[in-house]
């Protein structure tokens, strides 16, 4: 469908949640076989390879999202495979990298397209396509690289999924090859298939990054493994993604074939799960409770559920308007 | 008798209406019955609200005349003269005469107004809904319809009538049509007329000294346009020409024009030279003396005139009473400038623009140094009100719903991590085995039609198809109806004054009738139609909420001086 007109993007976020990851292994030790991580890293990978077999001209990109640090797992990092030995360094994220020791090369200059990608690796034996190999690969690689030398976990434990962090390194990856690729006019997408729970303290970031897609036109798909997301909801409400909680992780790959593969033209013509009533009420600053009617305040834009004379976020002082009925009503109460 | 300062035209006796014997009046402005034995005038229609007037045909047995109202009445008066049938028709055909002199007088002003409703009917189709759904109905009256309607903005109109402007191109919109001999005819209407009236005056005052004494109107207006006055160019105006004089006139407008503007010293009018890029390529002096450059010139000057009178014309219009200095400039032209003038060697373009150019522009730098002080100007840097936060982390991360995170203890937080480092490593991609054929039976069932995930959101869709068309448009009509009128309920609150009070028992009364004469049938309707949903819950409860809003303050009123 989208053959003459030269592909399109995936972005694909992994959430790598380890707590909830490692609390998921474990309900379901029982069984080896039924290990849920192991599926879904499976399906995402067989997903990822359908993706760039449905055309040629399609490209694809993997992050994942973990509690410290977002990372590219495909197309990867070339220093990092050319220059160094799997870094012992810990990393809070890309950027940081970037920043560090190799600062003489920006972030997405490193981070190539497939086509440039780990040259430098052995070709696929087992007579697999060579773009599928390295890809698989290079999936395989990072995320272990990135788990098992993880050094930094050792001090801080966090259960958060930094998905607003992937989100905009999501982004800011489209934003590129959009560039590149003016003339084909690429499309993109970007898939979150996320694992834990929304974290509270990323929900402007979030926003930011989702009014970010909004506007380069880029679709947020969510697939959600765990728990209903709010954010992601109205973030996929928003861009004009899919949202699926799915019921039985077991079978992700059925779900992710067969509603996140279409691109948004083909989606038009299939019947695909009804959208999600996104509730978008706003949470108030002093409670965190959801309001349908508050108060916000006219200089820093926060929410209340009552009305305060000061707004106890930027100490403005309002001037009240008495109501003319309530002074009236006083006046004649003496009588 | 009853109005006695209106005179009365006519009036016939023995003109029986509803069957009840009395006097017919025809007054200036209004025709009216009285019944005999009283002294009131039991109908009265103004000649404005009349549509037109109606006979009864020859050789019937009641000779009678109908008064059709604009609003859609009538009255019948059935003439009975004593006399006899002859009598009866000739005050018949009395009434009916002068009825048609005084009909058309009105005519103009009703029409006006009802063009304009009648415009407002068309250009806004939920407008006329609403005037089909309350007014048609009987619910509101016209006239209170369209006071009510006029409360809302008006777009198209009202306020002060603006005068028509006039159209730059009046003059070339004249299309002459050649007949293929050698004759043209011009066709003017009376806008046209108008159009060169107010734009040159000077033709104007021409007109009423020649027309009718010495030309006639046609010969007038031929003798215009064969005139050089109104051609290209007017170097070779005769003297003998009627409307030499006007292009004279002409000029001293120009130069007067000219001689406003140089009064001003802080307007530079040397800086608008005329200077054509293609001539001389921007640099090389123009040849000023070509006869064509001075055709040319002309042809501005004559442009730029008649562009000044119609702008003129729009002044005028505008400021009629207060500035009637516009149309004068010429009298408070300087003696100077009328001397110049006056002795003819205005036609040469140059020497005009020479004085125009005089006052010399350092002259107008020091005005402007005179007149502007850089310490009274204002300050440029503008204070600018800083956000003070005091609570950062909320204004940059805002607000969450409140977290009902499992707590997880550090132990357990350690042991999922091990257990999920641990599964990371033991990872062996499978890929083959990925998806197990009875789990995708299964997920396709979930996602076909029918399935767990496909179920919901749908409602609107359903609702769309489930209730027929007809019960739609309906609906929708009924929520504008409705919401018009308790828009109107609303507005009188609070109710501060008599007229208010009076609107608000109205409008309850006309909510009510509303709701038996148009919500009741369409409720039923959609009863019997048998649906799930409760289509029409909603408009109850609006209808319920201004019930008791209304009860509210009715018991307030009655119950006033007692505090509760
Ligand atoms: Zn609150
Ligand atoms: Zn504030």
């Amino acid at each position: 469908m989208a053959a003459e007109e030269g592909g399109c993007l995936l972005v694909v976020i992994v959430d790598t949640n380890p707590v909830w990851w490692g609390e998921n292994c474990m309900q379901t030790e029982s069984g080896v076989d039924e290990n849920q991580l192991h599926k879904c890293l499976d399906s995402i990978m067989v997903f990822c390879n359908s993706h760039l077999m449905l055309n040629s001209e399609n490209k694809l990109a993997v992050l994942a999202s973990h509690t410290d640090q977002s990372k590219f797992l495909y197309p990867k990092a070339e220093s990092a495979t050319a220059a160094a030995p799997p870094s012992v360094e810990p990393r809070e994220d890309v950027i940081s990298m970037a920043t560090g020791e190799e600062s003489n090369d920006s972030m997405f200059s490193r981070t190539n397209g497939p086509g440039s990608c780990g040259e430098g690796k052995q070709t696929s034996s087992d007579g697999r396509h060579e773009l599928l190999a390295q890809l698989d690969d290079s999936l395989i690689d990072q995320l272990k690289e990135m788990i098992l030398n993880d050094s930094s976990q050792d001090n801080i434990l966090r259960a958060e999924t930094m998905l607003a962090g992937a989100l905009a390194l999501a982004l800011c990856y489209i934003h590129r090859m959009m560039k590149e690729h003016t003339k084909q006019g690429l499309k993109s997408r970007i898939l979150v298939i996320k694992a834990g729970e929304d974290s509270a303290s990323q929900y402007l970031p979030f926003m930011n990054a989702v009014f970010t897609a909004q506007k380069l036109n880029v679709p947020i798909d969510a697939c959600l493994l765990g728990k209903d997301s709010g954010l992601l909801q109205q973030g996929s409400d928003i861009t004009g993604g899919i949202y699926l909680q799915i019921p039985n992780p077991m079978g992700l790959l059925q779900y992710l074939l067969w509603v996140f593969l279409p691109d948004a033209d083909t989606r038009e013509k299939l019947v695909l799960p009804p959208r999600v009533q996104v509730d978008y009420r706003a949470a108030c600053f002093c409670h965190r409770n959801l309001i349908d009617i508050g108060y916000v305040c006219s200089v820093c834009l926060s929410i209340f559920c009552h009305f305060s004379p000061i707004c106890s976020t930027c100490q403005t002082t309002f001037k009240i308007m008495g109501r003319p009925g309530k002074a009236k009503k006083r006046k004649l109460l003496p009588k | 008798m009853a109005a006695s300062s209106e005179s009365v035209l006519l009036y016939i006796s023995n003109v029986r209406c509803k069957k009840v014997e009395g006097t017919l009046y025809i007054f200036e402005t209004r025709m009216a019955w009285q019944q005999s034995s009283k002294d009131i005038f039991s109908i009265s229609h103004n000649y404005a609200d009349i549509k037109m007037q109606k006979i009864s045909p020859e050789g019937k047995s009641k000779v009678q005349l109908q008064i059709v109202l604009h609003d859609g009445g009538s009255t019948t008066f059935h003439f009975n003269n004593p006399e006899g049938e002859q009598a009866q028709r000739k005050d018949r055909n009395e009434v009916k005469e002068l009825l048609i002199q005084l009909l058309p007088r009105f005519k103009l002003k009703v029409n006006k107004e009802l063009e304009e409703k009648n415009r407002k009917l068309q250009e806004d189709p939920e407008l006329f809904k609403l005037y089909m759904d309350l007014v048609v109905s009987q619910v509101l009256t016209a006239d209170e319809f369209w006071a009510n309607i006029a409360n809302k903005p008006d777009t198209g109109g009202g306020g002060a009538p603006q005068s028509v402007g006039v159209s730059g191109a009046f003059l070339a919109d004249v299309k002459p049509q050649s007949d293929g001999v050698n004759a043209i005819t011009y066709n003017l209407t009376t806008d046209i007329i108008e159009s060169i009236f107010k734009t040159y005056p000077a033709v104007k005052k021409k007109h009423l000294e020649n027309v009718p004494h010495k030309l006639s109107e046609s010969e007038f207006w031929t003798r215009f346009f064969q005139s050089h006055y109104f051609h290209r160019d007017r170097l070779t105006a005769g003297n003998k020409d009627l409307f030499s004089e006007c292009a004279k006139s002409d000029d001293q407008d120009l130069l007067a024009e000219a001689w406003k503007v140089s009064e001003n010293p802080l307007v530079d009018i040397a800086n608008f030279y005329d200077d054509p890029e293609d001539e001389g390529y921007g640099g090389a002096a123009v040849d000023k003396t070509s006869t064509t450059h001075q055709v040319n010139q002309n042809m501005i000057r004559r442009f730029n005139h008649h562009s000044t009178m119609v702008l003129k014309t729009a002044d005028d219009s505008a400021g009629n009473k207060s500035t009637p200095s516009v149309s004068n400039g010429n009298t408070t032209l300087p003696a100077a400038a009328i001397s110049e003038a006056s002795n003819g060697s205005f036609a040469d373009d140059s020497s005009c623009s020479s004085w125009v150019v005089e006052p010399p522009a350092n002259k107008r730098s020091k005005l402007i140094e005179k007149l502007e002080y850089d310490d009274l100007e204002g300050e440029e840097t503008r204070r600018t009100a800083r956000l003070n936060l005091v609570k950062r982390d909320r204004y940059y991360h805002g607000p969450m719903t409140l977290q009902r995170a499992e707590y997880r203890s550090n132990d357990e937080i350690i042991a999922s991590l091990q257990a999920f480092t641990d599964a990371i490593a033991a990872w062996q991609p499978a890929l083959p085995e990925v998806l197990p054929s009875s789990i995708a039976v299964g997920v396709m069932g979930e996602l076909s039609p029918g399935g767990v995930l496909m179920q919901g959101g749908t409602t609107d869709a359903l609702l769309n198809q489930m209730v027929s068309q007809p019960i739609q448009k309906d609906m929708k009509a009924i929520y504008i109806s409705l919401c018009e009128l308790l828009r109107h309920f609303y507005a009188c609150f609070p109710v501060t004054s008599k007229a208010l009070e009076e609107k608000v028992v109205k409008m309850k009364g006309t909510l009510d009738r509303f709701h038996m004469v148009k919500m009741r049938p369409f409720q039923e309707s959609v009863m019997r139609q048998h649906y799930t949903v409760n289509l029409t819950g909603h408009l109850d409860e609006m209808l319920q909420a201004a019930y008791k809003k209304y009860e509210a303050w009715e018991a307030k009123k009655t119950g006033g001086g007692r505090p509760r």
